[in-house]
């Protein structure tokens, strides 16, 4: 018998060595056929039928792994029963693997920041690998850290145990910390690809795409039609929540890659769109939405009625607004408290919040609402106003009209509705109205809009109707809304842009990832330790200034802080090679689910914590306990469904068997294994 | 005259051995004895007693019961045949027997399987003898293969094409396993055979292990048998002790040593690889193949595996010739099959038919049909691994590939008849209820997979069926039979795939109209009262656990449908059968 | 998970591995042994059998959970097995199954909190024709109906209870 065979594998002639399987010819090959429960190093196994082929002439599939050549063998790797028998393997392994891929932290910011990874290094005391860490998607971590709403700390596990962790903060100091020192942490720039962006608007996307793309290699140019760049961060954020003198750093950091920065530039009147598309290669209109809603109530139109955002503006310009003794700012929402706590401290004696339903309706952040209460905003819930009183086309007083909360639609959300004749007229001097706010599409007529008159922007690419202008941010599709959505979508814009202006395409695929459904009994093991309160100004000092109320975490405290993450995304995401075939095969990794098998978190071994959610059983831990460290510590329990890997059951000395040579840990497909931090 | 009294296990549940101590003590002292046979295979009968006059059957008496010993001692004592009239067999019931071609089972039930003698004086071992001292293992196999016999646990592999590969393998030391491990649910041929004829099972693994030259065999039995391992240790007892097991057979150079190992209680391991793994003293996890077991077996030397009823058959297509053995069956099925005949039958037991009969002819013409006049509605063959065949292929013949056409198998040998009060969803969850804990576990398709499908089933039978189930079930069932490491997996599709195939209408009606329409699953079953049946007893309704019955003494009775929690006390105590299910 | 840590007279098993010795036993059938002497399997006798047949304890537990034959725990004094077989299924064993768990309190698997009774169901006894059956101990119980299960097992409990 010849020793060498010949065979054919997709179509690939190809020979090798008698006894060979169809795995190692096609591996030797460059041939790769997937596998779970293989390596080179053991016997094959068979368990997670992945190296299926279809051999012609076979009925029945072979497994790769110990299916043996033989001459004139053709072999169809990508055959359509092989791939759909893989593609089922997977949907029930992922219909039975609960784990977090990624945190939900992460998966919950718009702009999915890393949040895991940059609290342990801040908890770890690595400020500056934790700034890098931010970087490499927002580009303004301190400014971002004051302001964000941080929807990852909404979707935080922690709060199962207590509270959520201080994510947002945590991002602040580290910046902070960071920009102490006076170290500017700033991408490589690559070399100049002789591409220049325009970019209109210098607002948290317009710095964020500019940052990526001079990172990138393009020359980069703002235009921005205010004095500072900057844009709501500046404008529209008060100076004690958000101290200009930080902005103005990190926008400095900004601007010392290389970015060049326009202000006071009109569009229209300083340069067209058309003139911008001829200078530039590309455009990014970030230009974000600076127009005050109406709230359709008559008596708008007096003097001493200001918008919320132009009142933060005016503020922010340095311009005292004549708002008089008492005033009121109807709305619920985050800028309603920005303009009631700016309010305060320009002095007014009675500032009021008119909101048409109840404090668990406002959109707001509650430690804002607390912080407005404290200095002594008073909140009018369940009143909306009904007419803005004047005399002399001066404010002088709005009628409410009371209001109460309606039954409950579908989703249980109770509307507002107006109780019939009750009405409360409230004596002002002035009144701002936050309700909300519009883009203005003047200098952007060629681009085609939404039905709200917002730039329409492919949500993916953030393409518009013209070749080369791309648009991101609150000025496009659903209008305004929080800068981290902003930065997110800048982000993905400046990718698109470089691929734009490389002359590629990227294909695009949401990525698979496996997420769990969490209930509070799942957190009960774990030792509470209440989130550590960040340390802000007495209510009455900081009433009376503008200086910024939170007095920011000190090392240890950001460290203790930092300490309590969970740590629920998996520490393998990157390297599961469940996922990674689990995005190149599956249709729908929620198919086949149902009932999990018995899952637990284990630590036996004390060096090496076991997740036995994640595990599917391949047994390459049990097998290479037994085989190549010839311990035998591991091993199968149970049978069928139930079937888990454990260690051994003694209780004492189990510890001193493990031969700390972590192999199982390093053969494990998914994250069940893992190095004990 | 000699007193047989028929004592396999399911005669001794039925009260046998309770008859046999009572007439043992009755006729004691008179010349007639009392012995045992295996079982004849007419479980419905049990307890069965054969009176002999030496080797002439006299009489069959069936379900005979304690209390009746006294009277048939006495008729024996006084030679009064009139008075056993009663307990004889009837000319319908005996049918069950004429109409069947025995070879594997033809001595169970005839002789005392815990005598070797009794095997001997009935020509036994032989074959044996006749392999031993006149044939190659070369014209063993030749024979075999002129017989045609195919691998009786349901794969119906050809023996000879085993054999022959395991001789050929190299290697000195091989070995030969008998699979014993019926775990089938609904099947109990091997059963039979060890407890009622082992020696006919002993010499059959001989002659094989003389063919592939094998020194050590093993019988694997399901722990659950016990009877079955006692009779066969005695058996290899008496054999060792009479020179026809262990060092140099007969005299004839030819040594062969028989163990018996017990399993543990793991369906899979009647999967060869898996019956090996479990032989080792390990997990019953299959192993991957190739290399298969002719090559690397137990303790990874050359083995073969056939099954009990493939090893009764051997013996005889020795002594017979392997052309008397395949000119019977058809073209592509040769020799005889033995099933295990149950359900909804009206004479169930072990059948041995040859291959080419019609279901039909052997539900109807040897089970004597369906019970209590219902219709018939399917027939499952093959357990876990086969399927449901409907009425309409009642005229299939028995033969492998002409069942395998209907998306069944031959199987094993269980035949479990249904009748039109089974659903057959219900059936189908059934068998993944099955699969799902016999599943081993190691493999992805079907340790996640079964369980998946069962869920399915599950909530479709407890009307929570979604549209679009049956699809996805078909889709699973798809992706295990191709992705599957092991026959269990690969096949566990089955019976979820005829019953789509047979009876989709069934799976609609549960998913799309929350019914069942053969009223058994509970949570779609709805209760009522035939008014003209009812007698007003008041029994249901004192029994109705949540007081849903309503009426008065003596007045037809009715149930509250909203209250009804379709416990079913009610039709249980109803003697006027007037509690109506739909 | 020491709660079937006991302390098991050991030397009853000298004899087990005498004959493991003799006969070249393998795993299983020395646990097989091994339960018939203590009615089930307790975690020193794991060890010791590990120790002396030079298996990992990791591997012995592998084995004694994989076979359903094998108890880690103590059963009652009477052992139901319920056959769930295909006949028995087609002739009402789920009905039976529910009497007996409603009439005992217990589940499948589980023994009564007084320690006299204990449900396993079973594959297939093999004792088709009598279906539904079920075994207790060493008795066979066929052509069951749920009211007359329940009246075996008050006959059993009346026996004891006397």
């Amino acid at each position: 018998m010849s020793d060498i065979i010949n065979l054919i594998i997709d179509g690939k002639s190809i020979t090798a060595k008698s006894g060979d399987t169809i795995l190692t010819a096609a591996e030797k090959n460059g041939i790769e056929i997937p596998n779970l429960c293989y390596i080179k190093e053991m016997s094959p196994y068979g368990a997670c039928g992945m190296c299926v082929v279809e051999a012609e002439g076979m009925p029945k599939l072979l497994r790769a792994c110990s299916a043996k050549v033989s001459e004139g063998m053709i072999i169809n790797t990508k055959g359509e029963r092989a791939l759909k028998a893989r593609r089922i393997a997977l949907e029930l392994l992922m219909g039975d693997h609960k784990g977090d891929c990624i945190g939900p932290c992460s998966l919950n910011c718009p702009a999915h920041t890393d949040c895991q990874k940059y609290v342990k290094e801040i908890g770890e005391g690595r400020f500056e690998d934790a700034v890098k860490t931010v970087k490499e998607v927002i580009a303004l971590p301190a400014s971002i850290g004051r302001v964000c709403p941080h929807p990852c700390e909404t979707a935080c596990r922690r709060q199962h145990v207590e509270e959520p962790i201080s994510i947002a903060y945590l991002k602040a100091f580290a910046a902070d910390e960071v920009l102490k020192s006076g170290k500017h942490i700033l991408p490589e720039k690559k070399a100049s690809t002789g591409k220049s962006v325009g970019i209109i608007g210098g607002g948290p996307a317009g710095l964020s795409a500019a940052f990526r793309l001079i990172g990138n290699g393009h020359s980069v140019t703002i235009y921005d039609k205010m004095p500072k760049m900057g844009g709501m961060l500046r404008y529209g954020i008060p100076e004690y929540r958000l101290p200009k003198a930080v902005l103005d750093t990190e926008i400095e950091e900004i601007r010392s890659l290389g970015v060049e920065m326009i202000n006071s530039f009109t569009l229209g009147e300083d340069a067209s769109l058309k003139d911008l598309s001829k200078k530039h290669d590309a455009i990014l209109v970030a230009n974000g939405a600076w127009k005050s809603s109406s709230i359709r109530c008559p008596g708008e139109e007096l003097d001493g009625v200001f918008g919320g955002i132009d009142f933060l503006r005016a503020v922010a310009l340095g311009e005292k607004p004549d708002i008089g003794k008492k005033t009121a700012v109807v709305g619920g929402g985050n800028t309603a408290m920005d303009a009631c706590r700016t309010a305060v401290r320009l002095g007014a004696e009675e500032v009021s919040i008119i909101y048409r339903r109840t404090r668990d309706e406002m959109p707001a952040e509650d430690i804002e609402i607390e912080e407005a209460m404290e200095e002594g905003v008073i909140f009018r819930f369940l009143t909306n106003p009904s007419e803005i009183i004047g005399e002399n086309g001066k404010v002088t007083a709005v009628k409410l009209q009371v209001m109460k909360l309606g039954e409950p639609d579908e989703k249980g959300r109770r509307s507002p509705v107006p109780v019939e004749g009750e009405f409360i007229t409230l004596p002002l001097d002035s009144i701002i109205i936050a309700a909300g706010q519009k883009n203005d599409p003047s200098g952007f007529e060629e681009i085609e809009t939404t039905k709200w008159g917002t730039i329409l922007a492919d949500e993916i690419t953030y393409t518009t109707s013209i070749p080369g202008v791309f648009a991101a941010g609150d000025t496009t599709n659903s209008g305004a809304s929080i800068a981290i959505k902003a930065i997110a979508e800048a982000n993905e814009a400046a990718k698109y842009i470089d691929a734009y202006l490389d002359g590629i395409e990227i294909p695009y695929k949401k990525p698979v990832l496996s997420e769990r459904t969490v209930t509070d009994d799942m957190f009960t093991e774990y030792e509470k330790h209440p989130r550590i309160k960040m340390p802000q100004r007495a209510p009455e000092d900081r009433r009376n200034d503008f200086t910024e109320i939170n007095l920011g975490f000190n090392e240890e405290e950001a460290m203790q802080e930092a300490k309590r993450c969970l740590s629920c995304g998996c520490h393998d995401y990157g390297h599961c090679k469940l996922i990674k075939y689990a995005d190149e095969y599956c249709t729908d990794c929620k198919k086949f689910s149902g009932e999990y098998h018995k899952g637990f978190i284990e630590s036996k071994l004390e060096i090496i914590t076991r997740d036995q959610n994640k595990c599917i059983l391949c047994s390459l831990c049990v097998r290479t306990c037994e085989e190549t460290a010839k311990k035998g510590i591991l091993g199968l329990v149970g049978r069928g469904f139930d079937t888990i890997i454990s260690p051994e059951f003694r209780n004492t000395d189990i510890r001193s068997i493990c031969a700390d040579c972590k192999k199982c840990v390093e053969v494990c497909p998914t994250g069940a294994l893992k190095i004990t931090e | 005259m000699r007193v047989v009294i028929g004592e396999g296990s399911c005669g001794i549940a039925a009260g046998a051995a309770k008859v046999h101590s009572k007439l043992h003590e009755l006729l004691e002292g008179t010349d007639i004895s009392v012995g045992i046979a295996g079982c004849i295979g007419m479980c419905f009968l049990e307890p069965i007693i054969d009176i002999y006059d030496e080797k002439t059957l006299l009489k069959r008496l069936v379900k005979v019961k304690e209390a009746d010993a006294e009277t048939i001692a006495d008729a024996l004592n006084k030679n009064d045949f009139e008075a056993l009239k009663k307990y004889e067999i009837s000319e319908d019931d005996s049918v069950f027997l004429s109409k069947q071609t025995r070879i594997a089972l033809r001595r169970c039930g005839l002789i005392d399987p815990e005598s070797i003698d009794a095997y001997t004086d009935d020509g036994g071992y032989s074959a044996l003898k006749q392999v031993l001292t006149s044939m190659t293992p070369e014209e063993v196999i030749e024979e075999i293969k002129a017989s045609g016999l195919a691998g009786r646990g349901g794969a119906g592999f050809p023996t000879w094409f085993k054999w022959n590969a395991a001789r050929k393998s190299e290697g000195t030391e091989k070995y030969l396993i008998c699979n014993a491990d019926e775990g089938d649910p609904g099947a109990f041929m091997d059963r039979a055979v060890i407890e009622s004829d082992p020696h006919t099972l002993i010499e059959g693994m001989l002659i094989g292990a003389y063919a592939i030259g094998a020194s050590h065999a093993f019988v694997y039995v399901r722990a659950e048998y016990p009877l079955a391992i006692v009779r066969l240790q005695k058996a290899i007892n008496e054999a060792m002790e009479k020179g026809y097991l262990g060092e140099n057979i007969l005299g004839t150079g030819f040594s062969c040593f028989l163990k018996i190992k017990a399993g543990a209680g793991a369906f899979v391991c009647g999967e060869e690889t898996a019956l090996i793994e479990s032989l080792e003293g390990k997990r019953g996890m299959p192993r991957l193949k190739p290399p298969f077991p002719a090559e690397k077996g137990y303790e990874n030397k050359p083995s073969n595996i056939n099954n009990v009823e493939t090893f009764a058959n051997v013996a005889w297509i020795i002594e017979n010739g392997g052309e008397a053995f395949s000119a019977l069956g058809t073209e592509n099925s040769k020799g005889t099959k033995v099933f295990a005949l149950t359900g909804k039958i009206k004479r169930g037991g072990l059948v041995e038919i040859p291959m080419g009969l019609t279901l039909k002819e052997v539900i109807y013409d040897i089970g004597g049909g369906i019970r209590d006049n219902r219709e018939f509605k399917a027939v499952q063959l093959g357990g876990p691994s086969g399927g449901c065949i409907p009425k309409e292929l009642l005229d299939t013949v028995i033969d492998y590939k002409a069942l395998s056409a209907t998306g069944a198998i031959m199987g094993s040998g269980g035949m479990v008849v249904m009748d039109e009060g089974t659903c057959m969803v219900n059936m189908a969850r059934f068998f993944l209820d099955f699969t799902t804990k016999e599943s081993c576990g190691k493999c992805v398709h079907c340790r996640i997979g079964t369980k998946r499908m069962f869920e399915i089933l599950t909530r479709i039978t407890e009307g929570n069926g979604k549209e679009g189930d049956v699809e996805l079930l078909e889709e699973l069932c798809d992706g295990i039979r191709s992705g599957a490491l092991c026959g269990l997996g690969q096949t566990a599709p089955n019976p979820v795939l005829t019953t789509i195939k047979y009876f989709r209408n069934e799976y609609e009606a549960h998913i799309n109209e929350k019914r069942c329409p053969a009223g058994e699953c509970a949570t779609l079953r709805t209760y009522s009262i035939d008014a003209e049946k009812c007698k007003g007893c008041t029994l249901c309704s004192k029994k109705c656990p949540v007081n849903a019955i309503s009426g008065v003494l003596k007045e037809a009775h009715a149930i509250d449908t909203e209250k009804c929690i379709k416990c079913g006390q009610c039709k249980e105590v109803c003697k006027f059968d007037a509690v109506e299910v739909k | 998970m020491c709660e079937n840590c006991c302390n098991s007279d050991l030397g009853l098993l000298s004899e087990v591995f005498r004959d493991m010795k003799n006969n070249g036993d393998n795993l299983i059938t020395v646990l097989q042994k091994a339960q018939d002497i203590y009615g089930y399997l307790p975690t020193d006798v794991l060890y010791e059998i590990a120790e002396k047949t030079g298996n990992s304890p990791a591997k012995v537990l592998g084995v004694a959970t994989f076979y359903t034959q094998f108890r880690l725990k103590k059963v009652g004094k009477y052992l139901i097995l319920l056959c769930k077989g295909t006949a028995c299924h087609v002739n009402g064993a789920d009905g039976i199954e529910k009497a007996i768990c409603e009439e005992l309190g217990i589940k499948d698997g589980d023994t009564t909190d007084d320690g006299l009774f204990s449900l396993k169901t079973v594959a297939c006894l093999g004792c088709c024709s009598l279906s539904p059956v079920m075994m207790i101990n060493e008795e066979t119980y066929g052509s069951l109906t749920p009211s007359k299960t329940v009246e075996i097992l008050r006959e059993i409990r009346g026996r004891e209870t006397e």
